[in-house]
């Protein structure tokens, strides 16, 4: 399948022949737990993730899954672009898209917290005047300050977030944490958490209406295996 | 910036700019033949006369200014307040019902997203001193009429009746905290939020069983829906609110769109709002809502003699995209062409019979750059068009591009259809 022109004609096909469901799945880390949850709902079998198929369909071809930046699967949803999808709460909540989100997944368990410097004073986060704060959720951290009355100056940043009071370029960091350890290695300790963080099925609203037998046949499907 | 323009407006020119044109010309036209009279309320007003009744969503995303004299002005995010204000401070006294119909572009301060800019265009109708399910009904078989009007073949209505859902909150005897909770619930269908709020929540069994049903109250099967609905009722409101949604259904039915209609009484996104019965439209290429509207009996009140009123609002830019994927053919600038281009020196005759085909409809250019035969052929082959008719000393030569592309001259009677 090296064969570009073949590719695109592949490619060409599966637009004409949408499947009745598209369902974004997260690339990346959360890839395989996404994966091995659905063959649990027995919703597809394997999928051959290194495809280079752009949708890949389920056995009946009821579904077809495409999988995406974790990041993009709330757009894809919202614009309708994929009727259901797979993500984290921590993205869906920094995204502000509108969706429905009928089910949490047992999977993908972790918070999104304020953390700072280890010998930091310990004193509410609400004393500090500016307090500079660098984190990939710009949103999320700039709407918890604020709901404490504090105008905080959010850096936008796109990883390795905990470098920021290493590198003195913030005060705090707000971050994902599951274990701690990434934290303690920078000398960083966990002062809130924002957000507890688990796995969300999400779907888009017209589909919700439009598409309602399919969409709660997979919602049964997965409550049956949570 | 010279050149540019701002973040969210956009420029339609060509066969676009003519679709739009023409949608919102037949949906216009679909709305006079049902009785509703035209109205243009101005692009911009008090803040105060648009903000009467507006959500703060809606608040935070107007455009405001101040006029000279200190007033803070904002541009219409929406059409049916300044009409609104239009019926309850001039026309209070003019017999009721009334109907007007309208078109144009609405300011919102959004995001930009499918089928929406910051401007973005809103055709719909508002329907004045009319409590009655009839009225309802007739809204709805005109927002069917109009998805069909522009060309949709596959739409639903979604139904709901927000009375249902504020008579459960009023019988549940909520804090403001969890009445917010329980529509954050039912507005995202979250089932996780909807366990957090019931485990919370010291409720007796039929309180409980009634919003446990909630989230089951919707579906085309609009008898189920309602039989079950019926037997979580807590109090008078949601009773009533069922009855008034039987009388409507039973309405619309009259119009025979119960096909297209889908119940949904979870439907809450403008409680506070509406008053009564609110749908969306939905189509299935399009995974934003195509239109909306429902009964509004508060808001005339604000500038007037209360009048109950329901209307309807359709995005036309979302219309235009649902169609566009509908029909499959991807929108692809193309020029407005006209039929002919004609070249003739100053002869009365020509013109007469250039006037006489314009008259039928057809699209003609004159060439007013004096250019010769060859030039305008030309510049007909670069820009598409089919035709030249050239004034040969008492009748038209038509040129047509022969299987070379190169126009040559064709004998026979000059036609314009393709």
């Amino acid at each position: 399948m090296t064969n570009p022109a073949a590719l695109a004609q592949e490619n060409e096909t599966s637009r004409a022949n949408r499947p009745p469901l598209l369902f974004a799945l997260p690339k990346g880390r959360m890839a395989d737990e996404s994966l091995a949850f659905l063959e649990r709902t027995g919703l597809t079998g394997p999928l051959d993730t290194n495809s280079r198929k752009l949708v890949l369909p389920n056995e009946d071809g009821s579904i077809g899954f495409v999988m995406a930046k974790p990041w993009d699967v709330p757009t894809y949803v919202e614009y309708g672009a994929a009727d259901v999808g797979i993500c984290g709460l921590d993205v869906l909540r920094e995204s502000g898209r509108k969706v429905h989100e009928p089910l949490l997944l047992p999977f993908e368990y972790c918070r999104l917290s304020v953390a700072g410097p280890a010998n930091r004073p310990d004193t509410p986060l609400r004393y500090a005047s500016q307090p500079r704060i660098a984190t990939k959720y710009p949103r999320l951290a700039q709407e918890f300050f604020r709901q404490r009355g504090v105008n905080a100056e959010v850096i936008g940043l796109s990883g390795s977030v905990e470098l920021g009071p290493v590198l003195n370029l913030a005060d705090l960091i707000v971050d994902i944490v599951e274990t701690g350890s990434t934290l303690r290695a920078n000398g960083l300790v966990e002062i809130r958490t924002i957000l507890e963080v688990q796995a969300v099925l999400i779907v888009n609203r017209a589909a919700y209406q439009l598409k309602s037998r399919e969409i709660q046949g997979i919602i049964e499907r997965v409550r049956a295996v949570i | 910036m010279l050149g540019q323009i701002p973040f969210g407006v956009a420029d339609y020119f060509w066969e676009e700019a003519l679709q739009r044109q023409e949608l919102i010309a037949e949906l216009l036209a679909t709305f006079r033949r049902w009785g509703y009279g035209d109205v243009i309320p101005p692009a911009f007003e008090y803040a105060t006369s648009l903000s009467a009744q507006a959500s703060a969503g809606l608040q935070a995303e107007m455009y405001r200014f101040l006029d000279r004299d200190g007033k803070t002005l904002a541009l219409r995010p929406e059409f049916t307040t300044p009409v609104a204000r239009l019926v309850g401070t001039r026309l209070h006294d003019w017999p009721m019902p009334q109907r007007f119909c309208y078109a144009g572009s609405v300011f919102r301060y959004v995001d930009p997203q499918a089928g929406r800019q910051r401007e973005f265009w809103q055709a719909g109708v508002e329907l004045f001193g009319a409590a009655s399910p009839d009225a309802d009904a007739e809204v709805l078989a005109l927002t069917a009429e109009a998805m069909a009007v522009a060309g949709l073949r596959d739409y639903r209505i979604v139904l709901g009746q927000i009375r249902y859902f504020s008579g459960l909150l009023a019988a549940l005897d909520l804090t403001d905290a969890q009445s917010e909770a329980l529509r954050w619930a039912i507005e995202r269908k979250s089932e996780p939020a909807l366990n957090d709020f019931l485990r919370d929540m010291p409720l007796g069994a039929g309180q409980r069983q009634a919003v446990e049903a909630l989230p089951g109250l919707s579906g085309g099967d609009i008898q189920r829906v309602m039989d079950q609905a019926e037997r979580h009722c807590l109090n008078g409101e949601m009773h009533r609110a069922l009855v008034n949604l039987r009388a409507v259904v039973d309405a619309a039915d009259g119009y025979d769109i119960l096909n297209s209609v889908v119940l949904d009484l979870t439907e809450i996104r403008s409680l506070g709002y509406y008053t009564g019965i609110s749908f969306e439209a939905l189509a299935p290429e399009s995974g934003f809502s195509i239109g909306s509207g429902g009964r509004y009996d508060d808001l005339v009140g604000h500038f007037g003699p209360a009048q109950p009123a329901v209307g309807v609002a359709l995005g036309v830019d979302r219309l235009l995209l649902a169609c566009q994927r509908q029909s499959g053919t991807p929108s692809t600038p193309q020029p407005t062409r006209p039929h002919a281009l004609v070249l003739s020196a100053h002869n009365q005759a020509a013109m007469a019979q250039v006037q006489s085909w314009r008259a039928q409809g057809y699209r003609l250019q004159v060439e007013v750059n004096g250019r010769g035969l060859t030039d305008v052929l030309a510049y007909a082959a670069r820009i598409g068009v089919g035709q030249v008719l050239a004034w040969e000393t008492d009748r038209f030569l038509a040129y047509h591009p022969n299987a070379d592309g190169l126009f040559v001259p064709s004998q026979g009677e000059i036609s314009f259809d393709d």
